[in-house]
């Protein structure tokens, strides 16, 4: 293998002491990427982690760094809104904060105080900011909270003042009445109802007919008659009949068991078929309730308006914060918090073993919210203690932020918000509230045949909640004063009836409450506004309304009540032929019970005669033996 | 990438010669440490200083590496596994915790149960690995260059001018 004309190789020791000058340069390198690049790539790296926890674009200016202070100054950041892309939820001018090494040795982030320097709200984006698209449904499919919120979605968001409109513009909701109504789900349980009638007749004259006959009660009797009730000349011959008579006794047991089983079981499903009937009204019912939403037939009530009209917005607020809620408990977890399969798998899960006064992973003790604004206004507060474990640190999160935004007229902002996740149940609770501002231009009902807007109004408003594990309990209440609207109508008539609706209503006030479980929530909504268009709508609806609620019940009735009444009386015949053909059995197994339970009584009376004499004998016997000894 | 490309020629050369069997086996080591390893990582760094400071073929584990990255990738669920039963195993908990509170050692990510238990098989089969391709290194220089080399073409392409004009080249100036 080793040819003779090779170099002769140098012999080399372990340690490449020649390899100093490369490592040099690549020590020289990261000091040059650290210097030059780092910042940038940092600042596109925190755009795209803010983008995706706001889930709309996130802008920053600037990001600067310095390794030796462990300093970050964060410049210039806008959130876009994702409901209104051309807007900023929140743009913060500057963020300035200093990491201690001690911490970030082991790998853990402490910031002593942040700075958080002219917070504004609202600001207008010189372009649309991206907003990212839903995430994909899990594979499991939506939650059950899902559905409901989704179902109560759909529910706000469906246009109850706009059909009311229609039907006073002259729109006859019954009209399709017919097509609407060619598939009543009363029909089918009708059927259904049908065949479990059939199925239940046919089993009961099948077990009727495999009771006992009788013939079988006859040969009992026979037998019975045989037995030996008197002139017994001594206890054999009474315990032979005693014998006897069990034995016929144990016999009827076994025949007359399956006739009183019958009587009881026939009650009870003759029972069940009375109540489908009444499950059947219920059905009816709610074909008609399905009728008048399919008719689009709403009902003409404060309650219903009120949450078609304001339903969107709290529902808005609900889902904004369950969307902060599971950010909070996913990044700051509560003590003893299930441990979550990780979402990618490969990123692993990561695990905590902290002790007393140890860091946890981040730790931000005090960020100070100031105002640079001019006059001293904008927002101020502190946030305290953003902590991944509550349970380390021992404090709960805190933030009271207040203030005004003047230059969006809006006034009076205090926040408080506290998410205390120390114990095992997470606890979260807010309190926000707006003095005032300035509305303009808001839609209530858009439809073809109304429009309905405030043109402008002052807005107080408030909402309060707290979550506590799986409850939830959200109030919000919201007072728009000096209150102009702006409506617009297709017909004069429909034009009159909103009128009529907003006449004298200078004021809308808004009051919620939505508490519960997440799975199973309550709402309740109110809205003078809503009792102002249920009085103003009434008179020109009411009675329109009731013709076509009339119409679609009438509707249902005939396509239901002749079969209904043909079921019933049905029902009555088989439970009437049924309790006839049981009757018969049933007679003869209480006649038979009767002789048996007399001759048994007869018999237990002339045994004991036999018995008592046969001990009277026995007595005078031994007397008379006892007499000859003596 | 120059310097890439010179480590890979070198690894070629090596592999081809009856030197450096250690020093490829220990790169092949290193690249599955290095493989298994989060990129910016404490450990890998310190593989890192380790290639750069003792004589370990660089190409052979920046090579492995690439290689073993991607089977730590399709490999991460069992890792996943193996991790959290490390980690969260009792009579470890106090360990743990002290490493977890150490400066320093947090920069690993142990605390990850993907770092963890990719971790633990890489330096558990590090040693097997250096052995076995210690084997391997050697019994394709049996196997395959000796038989390369004892080929017709091998023996026609040795007989060539230029073959013979770049071996001068190479002992003059390689």
């Amino acid at each position: 293998m080793k040819n003779s004309t090779d170099k002769p190789v140098k012999k080399q020791g372990p340690i490449r002491f020649e390899a100093i000058v490369p490592l040099a340069i690549v020590v020289g390198l990261i000091v040059a990427y650290f210097s030059l690049f780092f910042d940038s790539h940092l600042r596109r790296g925190l755009e795209y982690a803010a983008t995706q926890g706001n889930g709309a674009e996130v802008d920053i200016a600037t990001v600067k760094t310095s390794v030796f202070k462990a300093s970050v100054l964060i410049a210039g950041v806008q959130m876009t809104d994702p409901a209104q892309p051309m807007q900023n939820r929140v743009e913060i001018g500057q963020i300035r904060f200093r990491m201690l090494w001690d911490a970030l040795l082991r790998g853990k982030v402490m910031i002593d105080e942040a700075v958080i320097e002219d917070v504004q709200v609202a600001t207008a984006r010189q372009r649309a900011g991206y907003v990212l698209p839903p995430e994909p449904e899990q594979a499991e499919g939506p939650s059950a909270t899902d559905k409901m919120l989704e179902q109560m979605k759909q529910e706000f968001s469906g246009n109850v003042v706009g059909d009311l409109a229609a039907i006073a513009a002259g729109a006859d909701p019954s009209g399709q009445l017919k097509v609407a109504g060619s598939d009543l789900k009363s029909g089918a349980f009708l059927d259904e109802l049908k065949k479990s009638q059939d199925e239940m007749e046919q089993q009961w004259r099948e077990r009727i007919a495999a009771l006992p006959r009788s013939e079988d009660f006859n040969a009992l009797r026979t037998r019975l008659s045989k037995v030996q009730t008197k002139d017994f000349k001594d206890v054999m011959q009474v315990q032979a009949s005693v014998k006897e008579l069990q034995a016929i006794r144990d016999e009827f047991d076994a025949l007359s068991k399956p006739v009183g089983e019958a009587g009881g079981k026939l009650g009870g499903d003759m029972g069940t078929l009375r109540t489908s009937f009444t499950d059947l009204e219920k059905v009816m019912r709610e074909d008609v309730q399905g009728l008048q939403a399919r008719l689009k037939l709403p009902s003409l009530d404060a309650a219903t308006l009120s949450r078609a009209l304001f339903g969107m917005d709290v529902l808005g607020k609900l889902q904004q914060g369950k969307g902060y809620m599971e950010q909070a408990r996913q990044y700051m977890p509560a003590k003893g918090a299930k441990k979550v399969a990780p979402k990618q798998i490969h990123k692993g899960h990561d695990y905590a073993f902290g002790r007393p006064k140890a860091y946890p992973a981040f730790w931000l003790r005090r960020a100070a919210v100031t105002s640079t604004l001019p006059g001293g206004k904008g927002l101020s507060g502190e946030i305290l203690d953003v902590a991944t474990d509550q349970a380390l640190t021992g404090k709960p999160m805190q933030a009271l932020l207040k203030g005004n935004f003047p230059q969006q007229g809006i006034n009076g902002v205090k926040a408080e918000l506290l998410v205390d996740h120390r114990k095992e149940v997470p606890l979260e609770r807010l309190s926000f509230e707006v003095g005032s501002y300035a509305l303009a231009g808001r839609t209530l009902v858009d439809s073809d045949s109304v429009k309905l807007a405030f043109s402008k109004a002052d807005v107080a408003s408030g909402v309060s909640g707290e979550l506590r594990g799986d409850k939830v309990d959200l109030r919000m209440s919201s007072r728009f004063g000096a209150a102009a609207f702006e409506t617009s109508a297709k017909t004069t008539v429909v034009r009159e009836m909103m009128a009529a609706s907003l006449s004298g209503l200078d004021a809308v006030t808004m009051d919620a409450r939505v508490s519960g479980t997440w799975s199973d929530l309550d709402w309740k909504l109110s809205s003078n506004l809503g009792d102002a268009m249920v009085k103003g709508m009434g008179r020109y609806l009411q009675a329109k309304m009731d013709e076509a609620k009339k119409r679609i019940q009438a509707m249902v009735d005939a396509q239901i009540g002749e079969q209904r009444q043909r079921l019933q009386a049905r029902q009555k015949e088989i439970e009437s032929q049924l309790k006839d053909a049981l009757a018969k059995p049933q007679a003869q197994v209480d006649k038979l019970r009767a002789e048996l339970d007399a001759a048994r009584k007869d018999l237990d009376k002339r045994k004991n005669a036999v018995v008592d004499s046969q001990k009277k004998k026995l007595k005078q016997d031994a007397g008379k033996l006892l007499d000859k000894w003596r | 990438m120059t310097l890439l490309l010179k480590q890979l020629f070198a690894l070629i050369r090596l592999l081809n010669s009856d030197t450096g069997t250690n020093q490829i086996a220990a790169g092949v080591a290193c690249g599955l440490i290095l493989g298994f390893a989060p990129m910016l990582s404490l450990q890998a760094l310190l593989v890192f200083v380790c290639m750069f400071l003792f004589r370990i073929q660089i190409g052979a584990a920046l090579t492995s590496a690439f290689f073993f990255a991607m089977l730590a990738w399709l490999f991460d669920p069992v890792s996943h596994q193996i991790g959290s039963a490390i980690l969260e195993a009792e009579a470890l908990r106090p360990t743990f915790t002290t490493l977890y509170n150490m400066p320093l050692v947090p920069l690993t990510r142990f605390y990850n149960s993907v770092v963890m238990g990719a971790g633990v098989v890489s330096i558990l089969l590090a040693p097997l690995v250096f052995f076995g391709s210690k084997r391997l290194i050697v019994a394709y220089r049996v196997k395959v260059v000796e038989r390369f080399k004892s080929s017709p073409f091998w023996k026609l392409w040795s007989g060539t001018s230029f073959f013979k004009w770049y071996a001068t080249y190479e002992k003059l100036h390689g």
